[in-house]
């Protein structure tokens, strides 16, 4: 059941919410996240449509990018991204850790 | 520009095109400050027509200097910035018009920037803050004093950004400077103000291009009008020479590196905040009283000439034989072109061009070898020949791996040379070298090593003679000052070894084979295999130099546009780039001022916004939550310090951003409503100038179309004039929105919306000298001066802006009158042991108040005379009876406070023999007498007290 919904909204995520810079790689993990969480609402709202793909930038920002967000958000994105693989992510060192180091 | 570099390097290659400013001071008498009259001559020996004030580059060091502490509040920045202009003007003098802008919203293109400058301020800001307090627990818990915190709140940097509060109020206290300047000030009696406010869209300098252009394409345009720029960024160089007009100048703060700052806890110099102890300040030299206020700390400026930067280029671009014809004027325009290669405010530099490796004279051979083969210039216009331009990235691609192997060449070399200096410094190091007072001072570094007496040093030498035997006597172990041993020498070693500091982990390795996998592997996370992904970035690249060159010299291309990667590509990936289409999206609209505020604040800066607009900036649920990270990745990318490295924060998604406001859209107040609204530019007059009346007719008339601006009333200035809502009205009072300042109760000036001359949306503005422009004298030596006309004589360079400059110099007699005038001590700084005496003035605070203001030669009669408050001023330590008093205080080691109380008694009980003439009296010469009595002079002299300091009415 969950297969073939998924199955359909493949067609349905229209690569338009692909980002210009946004690397194969990037866009086919973001894309699974969006797909999953898609799936389980039907067609949603505009409003819900804009809070997934945001939802969906935390956690490629958090991926791929090294952003990160509060403790809660950044909790609930992992969640919502439980399962997706994503083959030798980056590793970042954020400016937090770079003025802590430089302090030591 | 942000490129630092870039002017280090023009100004070394170029030295002639910089000439100091000369500044008249305001005058002081008893004690009133004159105002200069702005309307004389300028002592630059140049007249200037318009001055173009890029004012953000005055906003900041007058809210947040560096230099100096932060001013208290609001009011106090607001008269810092009205100082500030007030002294440029003095030094500039323009006589026809001041142009004020304040940058507005700008282009998306540079929102990446803008974004990551405001994340990281606000960022530093919070650190800074967090360990004032730190430190400030830290000396407090020990017992430091320090003075009282001040209840202030930090002010936030990132408010100077269109939109805020602060901008608005910034943009209402210049319209009053400004009314007040035209009504008081002789200088501003013919001047046209225009001022372009925060709420005019685009960047200021930018909109001081579009005035300019736009000027230069109408009919009534004074080719050889003297222009004259404000402002430190190196971008303001490549724009003064898009203009082609052919008096450009540039004026700006001499840079000066490593200029002590305060420190933030106790406003003290010499150390930071993470070094503050809490301590008094040590008294250094005897005229220690200036050391907060040191005479040559105020800013100086420079200008830049671009004319003379022209005659350079002239000489280094003029290629010979030449397939086509040679125009200089179209190779400047490639030059500013290849300049942006090296660096913009909108694309991130190629990795392979850096301006401290010659990046720009390696361009310049570049493009005169590849010139012959690509039949024509790169640019015309501000539009780019692709095809030549592929040419020239593919040569530089080609020497790309060279460039990247000699770079890790230098890099070794450096660091090798650096070991071994301080090899060298260690081993070469004296085995001891005296302390305290004996320390050995540097020969001629002014006022603060002037030679000190000694005291008490048998003493001084037997501490420090115990200080240096203690370890080699007990070889094993060494007391530490309570008596209790530890291990000899266990810190030093440690000190020794952190000679290397941490090197950021390289995994790019550029000068090693496969550097551009690796490159594009770790910077946009591709294989190399990815073709198509290269090629968008190339493509975007493009896109960006060919917008980056429209907007320098044809106005904002597209507000939309922005290169969306954090990198660039390589120079050698620039193949196929001939067809890419180089046209934008017609039409577009900039932000509005609160909507770029929601795209480039962080977080910590939505206090500037209204409640439901900040909430989406913080709510999980928010549909924009992912613009707003607490914390990014900065990527060194081969630099050291954070500040450098890229900040790698996610782009904002307009649509998205769009949708999320419109629902949060009717939260505005009308108050914000306005401030959140695209306004223009305000035309100010006085009531000497031709316009005026003009526009006071208008607003009689309350006419609604936009009037045509008569050009012969006004330098030939053209634009359109509308009527404002709220304007400044010749006899309508002009409020002060500083409470310090008084309103103008008796205005005559007059303000009038105006706006530039408009043009088809295809009209091309040509980059070429307008006909009838007069070329300006050359300044440089021209190349066969020895073959011809020199008659036998040498060259003699030229200095200033005018060629037959008279040298002033000072005969005998008037050397013999400032000796006489001046205390001795003033002409020759710390010649001898006891030139100690203070200088004239010293006590009464004001160490500039001019020498024959108020009381010349009084004092020489009442030499004798000595009020009861001069002895409360420290006293020259050569007055100080040696050892008598020292000794009643015991063997301890002065401190400076206690020798500071220790000579006040010793003069003051001096003071007492002095009339008698005590034993223990030095023979006083006649000099130091003298020197006293107009010291004394100051505080009980017989005027009355000054009105205060104003500025006078010439009408």
């Amino acid at each position: 059941m969950v297969g073939e919904e998924e199955e359909e909204d493949e067609v349905a995520v229209p690569d338009c919410f692909r980002a210009y810079s946004e690397t194969e790689k990037h866009w086919q993990a973001r894309r699974a996240f969006l797909l999953r969480h898609l799936a389980a609402d039907g067609t949603p709202a505009a409003a819900r449509l804009d809070q997934l793909l945001a939802l969906s930038m935390v956690w490629a920002n958090h991926v791929f990018l090294g952003c990160s967000y509060s403790r809660d958000l950044l909790d609930k994105v992992m969640d919502m991204a439980e399962g997706i693989t994503v083959e030798d992510s980056p590793r970042f060192t954020t400016r937090d850790e770079l003025m802590r180091k430089y302090q030591r | 520009m942000g490129v630092p570099a870039f002017f280090r390097w023009l100004s070394r290659k170029y030295p002639s095109i910089i000439v100091n400013c000369v500044e008249e001071r305001p005058k002081e008498c008893n004690g009133v400050k004159i105002p200069v009259d702005t309307s004389k001559p300028n002592p630059n020996e140049v007249e200037f027509d318009n001055l173009y004030l890029d004012m953000n580059g005055i906003i900041h060091p007058c809210t947040h200097p560096e230099d100096k502490p932060a001013p208290k509040n609001e009011d106090e920045m607001m008269v810092a910035i009205f100082e500030y202009i007030d002294r440029l003007f003095n030094i500039i003098r323009p006589r026809r018009l001041l142009y004020m802008a304040i940058d507005g919203v700008a282009p998306r293109a540079k929102m990446n920037q803008q974004r990551s400058r405001r994340f990281r301020a606000s960022k530093e800001g919070v650190e800074a803050t967090e360990e004032k307090q730190r430190v400030r627990q830290e000396i407090l818990a020990k017992g430091g004093i320090l003075p009282a915190e001040e209840v202030k709140e930090r002010f936030d940097s990132n408010c100077i950004t269109p939109g805020t509060e602060f901008m608005d109020n910034l943009a209402k206290c210049l319209r009053y400077y400004i009314a007040d300047r035209l009504n008081n000030d002789p200088g501003w009696k013919n001047l046209t103000v225009i001022l372009s406010d925060a709420s005019a869209p685009g960047e200021g300098e930018h909109k001081i291009m579009d005035y300019i252009r736009r000027q230069r394409a109408q009919p009534n345009h004074d080719p050889n009008t003297h222009h004259c720029l404000c402002g430190a960024d190196a971008d303001l160089i490549m724009l003064g020479l898009a203009t082609h007009e052919p008096n450009f100048t540039i004026i700006r703060e001499e840079f000066k590196p490593n200029k002590p700052r305060p420190c933030a806890l106790c406003n003290q110099l010499g150390h930071e905040v993470k070094d503050c102890q809490g301590l008094p300040r040590e008294k250094q030299g005897e005229h220690d009283q200036f050391a907060d206020c040191p005479l040559t700390s105020e800013q100086e400026f420079i200008f830049i000439r671009l004319n003379v930067l022209r005659e350079y280029l002239e000489k280094e671009l003029t290629m010979a034989s030449l397939p086509f014809t040679f125009d200089f004027e179209r190779s400047i325009d490639d030059w500013v072109f290849m300049c942006f290669f090296v660096g913009n405010d909108f694309l991130p530099h190629l990795p392979s061009l850096e301006i401290r490796e010659g990046a720009i004279d390696r361009l310049v051979n570049i493009y005169k070898n590849v010139v012959h083969k690509t039949g024509g210039y790169l640019t015309e216009s501000g539009f780019v020949n692709l095809q030549r331009v592929q040419m020239i990235m593919l040569a530089v691609g080609e020497v790309e791996d060279n460039i990247f192997k000699k770079r890790k060449d230098d890099e070794e070399n450096f660091k090798r040379r650096q070991k071994e200096k301080r090899k060298r410094m260690k081993r070469d190091q004296p085995s001891f070298i005296p302390g305290g007072q004996f320390s050995p001072q540097a020969l001629g570094s002014g006022n603060r090593s002037n030679p000190q007496t000694i005291s008490n040093p048998r003493q001084a030498a037997f501490e420090m003679r115990m200080q240096n035997s203690t370890p080699s006597a007990s070889p094993n172990t060494s007391f530490t000052s309570d008596g209790t041993p530890s291990p000899a020498g266990g810190i030093k070693r440690k000190a020794e070894d952190s000679d290397s500091e941490p090197e950021p982990e390289d995994n790019i390795r550029l000068w090693e084979a496969g550097w551009k996998q690796r490159y594009y592997k770790n910077k946009f996370d591709v294989d190399a295999s990815d073709e198509k992904f290269r090629r968008k970035v190339v493509r975007s690249y493009v896109e960006g130099l060919c917008w980056v060159l429209r907007y320098y010299y044809q106005g904002c291309a597209s507000w939309k546009w922005f290169y969306p990667f954090h990198y660039a590509p390589f120079a050698s990936d620039f193949e196929g780039i001939a067809d890419l289409p180089s046209d934008f999206e017609k039409g577009t609209k900039p932000f509005r001022p609160l909507e770029q505020l929601m795209g480039v604040f962080p977080a910590a800066s939505g206090n500037f916004l209204p409640p439901t607009w900040q909430k989406l900036m913080t709510d999980p649920e928010s549909s924009i939550i992912d613009f707003y990270p607490e914390d990014f990745a900065i990527d060194l990318n081969g630099k050291k310090f954070a500040w450098q490295g890229v900040a790698l924060l996610p782009f904002v998604d307009e649509r998205r951003l769009r949708a999320a406001l419109e629902e949060v859209y009717p939260d505005l107040t009308s108050e914000e409503n306005r401030r959140n609204s695209l306004g223009g530019d305000l035309l100010f007059v006085g009531k000497n100038h031709s316009l005026c009346d003009f526009i006071a007719e208008l607003y009689k008339s309350s006419t609604t179309e936009p009037v045509d601006m008569p050009p012969e009333l006004c330098h030939g200035i053209q634009g359109k004039l509308s009527l404002n809502e709220n304007p400044v009205l010749p006899d309508q009072v002009v409020q002060s929105p500083v409470p310090t300042l008084r309103d103008l109760a008796q205005n005559s000036a007059v303000s009038i919306n105006f706006k530039d001359p408009q043009f088809n949306e295809d009209f091309v503005f040509k980059a070429v000298v307008l006909p009838g422009a007069k070329k300006p004298l050359p300044v440089l030596k021209p190349g066969d001066w020895e073959k011809t006309n020199n008659n036998g004589r040498p060259w003699r360079p030229q200095l200033g802006f005018n060629r037959d400059r008279q040298p002033v110099h000072l005969d005998q007699s008037a050397f013999r009158t400032l000796g006489h005038a001046m205390s001795r001590e003033r002409g020759q700084p710390g010649s001898g042991m006891y030139s100690n005496a203070a200088p004239l003035g010293a006590y009464q605070g004001n160490p500039y108040r001019p020498l024959f203001s108020g009381q010349p030669q009084i004092p020489k009669l009442l030499s004798n005379l000595r009020p009861p408050e001069s002895w409360r001023g420290p006293t020259p330590l050569f007055q100080q009876p040696p050892q008598r008093y020292d000794r009643s205080s015991g063997a301890a080691p002065l401190l400076a406070w206690n020798r500071m109380v220790q000579s006040q008694n010793a003069a003051f009980q001096q003071n007492q023999y002095q009339g008698v003439g005590g034993p223990m009296n030095y023979p006083q010469r006649p000099e130091d007498r003298m020197d006293r009595g107009r010291q004394g002079y100051g505080p009980g002299r017989p005027y009355p007290l000054p009105p205060p300091a104003g500025r006078y009415n010439w009408n």
